[in-house]
C-alpha cells in the first residue's frame, strides 16, 4: 500500500514557529532572529542596538547558547530583560526551544531580539517565530563566506558587516564581500558596523526604528 | 549536528502516517531533497537506521530524490536550473531572482503493508 503524505519533514517546527508568531502578534513585537559564526560580534552588535534604542523602546533578548548564560548576563548590565536558553546538544535554535521563552514573557515588547548560536549553517533551516533573519559577518572571517555558507545569506534580509575597525589589518575587500552578499540574495540590506568604535550604527537604528515604526 | 533532529522529526512524521493509515511495516519512505537546503541525505539516513528503532518505520528503506535549484528572472522572465546558488540572472544580469524550487525537504510518500 502506497500512500500519498507531502508534508514537510519539518512540519512540527513550522507549526510551533506559527504559533509562536501568533504570541509574538499579539504585542506587535518585532522578532530578528540573528545569525553568525562563533566571535562574529552578535551580542556586541545587541549591546550596541539595545544602547541606543533602550530609551525609547521596550526591548526583550532572547539568548540561545549550548551552555551557561556568559552573553545574558552581559546584556542584562543594560538594564533590559534577557531570557536564556540553553540548547545542551544542538547547534540551533528551533521554534520548540525558542517556545521555552514564552511563559517568560510578561511584558509587551517592541522589539524582541534573538540571539541564535553562534553558527553559520544550522540555524538557517530552523524557523522560530521570526519576523526575519539577520546575518552578522565578520571582516576577519573573510570576504568569501557568503559563497561557503550561501543558504544564511539568501534568507537573512539584513547582513551586518562587522569589525569594519580591523578592515586595514585584514585581506578582507569590503566591495568583494557585498558582491558576494548580493549574489545570494539581491534585496539584502546591508550595514558596515564596528560594535567596538560604534562606527554604523546611526545608519542601522534608523533602519531598525523605521521598522518598529511599521510595526505599530 | 542537526540531521539527528530532523531524522527524528522524519521518524516522528512517517510513523505518525503510518499509524493514521493503518500501515503496520512501513518499507520504503519517499523524499523530496531540493538541493539549496542544509540537509544532506547522506547524515539522515545515517541518523535514520539508529532513530527509526523498533518502531513501524523499523525495516523501511529512505528513497531520496534530488530536486535542483530553479530560477525565474522577474525581469526578463527567463527560467533555468542552475548548479550554484548565484542569484544573479545569466541572460540580463539582473538580480530579481525568484528560486522557484530547490527548498524543498519533504515526504512525498510512505509504503508498507
Amino acid at each position: 500500500m502506497k500512500i500519498s503524505v507531502l508534508k514537510p519533514v519539518l512540519v512540527s517546527n513550522q507549526e510551533r514557529a506559527k504559533e509562536n508568531r501568533i504570541f509574538f502578534d499579539k504585542t506587535n513585537s518585532l522578532v530578528l532572529n540573528i545569525i553568525g559564526s562563533p566571535g562574529s560580534g552578535k551580542t556586541s552588535v545587541i549591546e550596541q542596538i539595545v544602547k541606543r534604542l533602550k530609551s525609547k523602546y521596550k526591548i526583550l533578548v532572547i539568548e540561545g547558547d549550548i551552555k551557561g548564560s556568559i552573553d545574558s548576563k552581559k546584556l542584562s548590565k543594560l538594564k533590559i530583560d534577557t531570557i536564556q536558553i540553553n540548547t545542551v546538544t544542538e547547534c540551533h535554535l528551533d521554534a520548540f526551544m525558542t517556545a521555552q521563552a514564552l511563559p517568560q514573557i510578561k511584558k509587551p515588547y517592541n522589539l524582541i531580539l534573538v540571539e541564535n548560536v553562534g553558527n553559520l549553517v544550522c540555524p538557517a533551516e530552523f524557523e522560530i517565530g521570526e519576523d526575519y533573519k539577520i546575518a552578522i559577518l565578520s571582516t576577519p572571517e573573510g570576504d568569501d563566506k557568503p559563497l561557503k555558507y550561501p543558504l544564511v545569506f539568501h534568507l537573512a534580509k539584513v547582513v551586518i558587516i562587522n569589525k569594519v575597525d580591523l578592515s586595514p589589518y585584514l585581506d578582507f575587500n569590503i566591495k568583494k564581500a557585498r558582491k558576494n552578499i548580493v549574489s545570494k540574495n539581491p534585496k539584502s540590506v546591508i550595514f558596515e558596523v564596528s560594535a567596538k568604535t560604534g562606527k554604523g550604527f546611526d545608519k542601522l537604528i534608523n533602519f531598525l526604528e523605521k521598522e518598529l515604526v511599521n510595526k505599530r | 549536528m542537526h540531521e539527528y533532529s530532523v531524522t527524528k522529526s522524519l521518524v516522528d512524521l512517517c510513523n505518525q502516517e503510518a499509524e493514521k493509515n493503518k500501515i503496520k511495516r512501513v518499507r520504503l519512505i519517499k523524499i523530496k531533497l531540493g538541493k539549496f537546503t542544509g540537509f544532506s541525505s547522506e547524515s539522515i539516513n545515517f541518523y535514520f537506521d539508529y532513530l527509526k528503532g523498533n518502531t513501524r518505520c523499523k525495516n523501511a528503506k529512505l528513497e531520496f530524490f534530488e530536486i535542483p535549484i530553479k530560477i525565474r528572472c522577474k525581469d526578463c522572465g527567463y527560467e533555468d536550473t542552475i548548479e550554484e546558488p548565484i542569484f544573479i540572472c545569466p541572460k540580463c544580469s539582473k538580480m530579481d531572482i525568484e528560486v522557484i524550487t530547490g527548498r524543498e525537504f519533504y515526504v512525498e510518500s510512505i509504503e508498507g503493508e
